[in-house]
């Protein structure tokens, strides 16, 4: 039986009642506060709105607006969700030639930002692109082609991007499946498709949605590919009232709206997840026996190794071929310098992101659960809030604050928030913090209460309780966690671009500067070793949801 | 038993992942600040740049510490971004010099305080006084001209549209590429077109756009591949484009026109302004003038734009397209009427 269960029995008898201790408070309030003061500072301006503007934005375009969103935001998702889940059950379950490789690269499209994907997808089946100039030559300028600058094409590049979300979490879900209750069910019910449906996919349930939150969350805020393909969306909009009618107001009431459709779809999870039964058989359940794959079953292997194809092969390939170009035509720098230059900014930048999300994630993670109170759980909840607002907004957000407390004169002379690696660290911690929480939690919570207890009864304090008996055994947790925000850091773009200080240009800010000006094949170099580099923490997920005891994030 | 294994695994990982972090972190105190060398160099205090114009500069910069001894700083990002961090930044901005592609953007960030006016007899001989701020808060140092490409292949030189409302003729339907509203030359156009016909005679004007259902793409250079493959034959976009691709991948089937209708062609520029807090103005104001004089030709020409100078000459690539009359409104003019520009294509239903 898996040890989760087993504290809470403990915990009942009465060995461990909520602490209300201050440093706990203090713990989580402080985190809380760094948060939601940059949230608080821009959304304030909610509370007075600007209703002329929303009467022209509801005159003009916020109603397309809010089609195009939920359009997009469910089409990914629940394109992610069934690929997801039928990639991860094919390779979960199934034997068949090249079945190890496939495990790997299903799960590395990942590496490859959605903005590159879509700029490589834009230069190739556009129109002007090879694939348009051959259907002009067969079938003549005036031949129907499709509008690839749309949603559809939009959705279809998020969704190969965003699937190994729910991959990664769906394959770790099988692989605890326990095989006696599948071999069961199988004989039961007669049809592998059946028992699929009533065992495999409610035991998977609760990760299938986990990384559908992902999905949709990372859709929601995305403002670099919706306006490659001219979708217009809630998270676009804001930058369309904020930079074309110069209203800083009225886009933050506009940000609001997305933080509201955030916070609900992470309530819906809460609700969703509660509602799971426990259907995992733990570590010591044998697993499932794979079976080789025949007749319709081919066809999906086909099929999965066209995703590999089209998701990564593909973008990658192209990739490849700017940079050789690149080299050839000796325009392998930005202004600013060297890959060298670059790939160093962009590994300080993550690592201490990193670095930063994984120790706050432990200390929320251990101070929520000391606490155990409503209180202490919804300033847990709080502080994963900046993960569903688009990353300019929270680096505005950030800058208020921050250039704030530049002016109070705290800080010893000279130095300044604003511009430094500090203030960039801040803004990066608040938008992708979340991500470090979920999987901290379940490191933190993996600790059998009466783990603690026994560790106090042998006189050690609370801090010897957390250093020697909880970090170890949660430290797979902390690597799930600190792989989700080094994969995300390692991509993002808009924040960086505003507050980095001198001397700090990540790889997406060269892929920027020359992708913004259509410079494609400088934007080769850049990117090529951006998705090499975001290869890393997702091979890690990978291997950490192949290995010992699963952890959902 | 298999608790005791897991331990001894997890601390393995954590081994690896507390080495990365080390390592990182490493490379992080290690690597330090690259740009610093340059700037301590001779202990001259080095001007620093916030820049929304990145293609090309740091050979520029490098000239002009070269030329005066001063070194400079830069960070590139975009336009409206850079211009808001700076008004946060109040009085610890890091930067000296707002360097930005777009007179909308500089005009905004004149009026928001957050230039401080220059009072230089170089810039004020070097800079018409059509691209500059009436009170020397920003000048010109690029001129670029939105203009209209079309087809050779398709479009007889007789039916080149001759003005930029000539492109709601119904002729082009279906056969124009636009660049979206979000798109700040888009901004600076239909700006241009309120401040010479008014609002409702812009109004009109963009209608017929849309009318034509032109294809949307936030790209220039895309738009040139775009006319050249056949999606559209008539495009509107910044001039030097066209003589870059040109350049690079040889001739297109694309011909370049000056509207000649009046009030002419709409010109915008790339500029630059001392901000109102910068640590080293008076470096800031030498790099602005060296950008308006002996610059002028590398700042220009790197990027084929007009030089904002009328004593230097533009490149050779540039005359071949002909003399052109330019719309005389003040560029600052623009800025102004941007959010009015941005309403009015909301509700044109303008993409």
């Amino acid at each position: 039986m898996s040890s989760t269960t087993a504290p809470t029995a403990v915990a009942r008898r009465g060995a461990g009642r909520p602490r209300r201790s201050p440093a706990v408070a203090a713990v989580l309030g402080v985190t809380a506060l760094v948060v939601l003061v940059p949230l608080v500072a821009l959304l304030s301006s909610l509370l007075r709105p600007s209703t002329e503007i929303w009467s022209h934005l509801w005159e003009t375009r916020l109603p397309g607006m809010l089609v195009s969103t939920t359009v997009l935001v469910g089409v990914v998702t629940a394109g992610a969700a069934v690929l997801g889940t039928a990639l991860a059950w094919l390779v979960a379950a199934h034997r068949f030639p090249g079945r190890g490789l496939l495990v790997w690269l299903l799960a590395m499209p990942l590496a490859v930002p959605a903005y590159v994907s879509g700029f490589v997808w834009l230069d190739t089946f556009d129109r002007p692109g090879p694939i348009g100039r051959w259907w002009s030559g067969v079938a003549g300028l005036d031949a129907w082609y499709p509008t690839v600058r749309s949603l559809p094409w939009a959705a279809l590049v998020l969704t190969l991007c965003l699937y190994p979300y729910v991959y990664l979490l769906a394959l770790a879900a099988f692989r605890d499946l326990p095989a006696g209750r599948w071999e069961t069910a199988r004989i039961l019910s007669g049809s592998r498709w059946r028992a699929f449906r009533d065992v495999a996919l409610p035991a998977a349930r609760g990760a299938v949605i986990a990384g559908s939150v992902l999905v949709a969350l990372e859709v929601l805020t995305d403002v670099g590919t919706v306006r490659l393909f001219n979708v217009q969306t809630v998270a676009d909009g804001v930058f369309r009232v904020w930079f074309g009618l110069a209203d800083r107001e009225a886009a933050t009431e506009l940000a609001g709206l997305l933080l509201l459709a955030a916070v609900a779809v992470l309530l819906a999870e809460r609700r969703a997840a509660a509602r799971q039964h426990e259907a995992t058989g733990g570590r010591e359940a044998t697993r499932l026996e794979l079976e080789p794959v025949g007749g319709r079953g081919v066809l999906a292997v086909v099929g999965a190794w066209i995703v590999v194809l089209v998701a990564l092969v593909f973008p990658v390939g192209r990739l490849v071929g700017w940079t050789v170009e690149a080299v050839q035509r000796g325009t392998t720098a930005s202004a600013a310098g060297g890959i060298d230059h670059h790939l160093r900014s962009s590994l300080v930048v993550t690592g201490w992101t990193v670095l930063a999300c994984v120790v706050i994630g432990v200390a929320v993670a251990v101070a929520a659960r000391w606490g155990r109170g409503r209180q202490h759980r919804a300033l847990a909840g709080a502080t994963t809030l900046g993960y569903g607002l688009p990353g300019p907004v929270i680096a505005l957000g950030v800058l208020v604050v921050l250039a704030a407390i530049d002016r109070t004169g705290w800080l010893p002379r000279g130095t300044l928030l604003v511009g430094s690696l500090v203030g960039l660290v801040v803004a990066l911690v608040v938008r992708y913090l979340a991500l470090a929480v979920k999987p901290a939690e379940q490191a933190v919570g993996r600790v059998g209460q009466s783990t603690e207890d026994a560790a106090r009864a042998l006189g050690a304090g609370p801090a010897g309780v957390v250093g020697r008996v909880q970090l170890p055994l949660a430290l797979q947790g902390l690597a799930v966690a600190g792989a989700l925000v080094a994969l995300d850091v390692i991509k993002e773009l808009p924040a960086t671009l505003l507050l980095r200080p001198f001397g700090v240009d990540t790889l997406p800010v060269w892929v920027w500067e020359a992708s913004s000006d259509s410079r494609w094949v400088e934007a080769g170099p850049p990117a090529l070793v951006l998705v090499a580099l975001a290869a890393v923490p997702t091979a890690l997920l990978l291997r950490l949801t192949a290995r010992g005891r699963r952890v959902d994030w | 038993m298999g608790e005791d294994r897991r331990i001894g695994t997890g601390w393995w990982r954590g081994a690896v992942l507390v080495a990365l972090a080390t390592a990182t972190l490493a490379t992080a105190c290690g690597g330090g600040d690259p740009e610093s060398g340059t700037a301590a160099e001779d202990g001259v205090q080095p001007v620093s740049v916030y820049i929304g114009r990145h293609y090309g500069i740091e050979p520029v910069f490098e000239e002009f510490t070269a030329a005066t001894g001063i070194p400079v700083v830069f960070t590139t990002g975009k336009d409206a971004e850079l211009r808001e961090r700076i008004e946060v930044e109040g009085a610890n901005t890091q930067a000296d010099v707002y360097l930005a592609a777009d007179a909308g953007n500089l005009q905004l960030a004149a009026d928001e305080g957050l230039l401080a006016p220059v009072d230089s007899p170089v810039l004020a001989e070097a800079v018409p006084e059509r691209v500059r701020a009436a009170d020397g808060s920003w000048y010109a140092l690029s001129l670029r001209n939105r203009t209209i490409i079309t087809s050779t292949d398709r479009v007889p030189e007789a039916d080149v549209p001759t003005s930029y409302e000539a492109l709601g003729d119904p002729r082009w339907k279906g056969r124009l590429c636009l660049r979206p509203s979000t798109s700040a030359y888009t901004q600076s156009l239909v700006s241009s077109l309120i401040a010479s016909r008014g609002e409702d005679g812009a109004r009109e004007v963009v209608d017929s756009w849309v009318a034509n259902e032109p294809t949307y793409i936030d790209s220039d250079e895309d738009m040139i591949e775009a006319v050249s493959a056949g999606q559209c034959d008539v495009a509107v976009i910044n001039h030097y484009y066209v003589p870059r691709t040109v350049a690079e991948d040889g001739p297109i089937p694309v011909r370049l026109t000056w509207p000649t209708e009046p009030p002419g062609v709409h010109q915008n520029v790339s500029g630059a302004g001392v901000t109102a807090n910068a640590a080293n103005p008076e470096g800031a104001r030498k790099l602005l003038e060296w950008l308006a004089t002996d610059g002028q030709r590398s700042f220009a020409d790197v990027n084929y734009e007009f030089p904002a100078n009328p004593t230097v000459q533009p490149r050779e690539e540039l005359l071949a397209f002909g003399p052109y009359t330019v719309d005389p409104v003040a560029v600052r003019e623009f800025g102004p009427l941007q959010a009015q520009a941005v309403r009015l294509l909301d509700a044109a239903g303008y993409q």
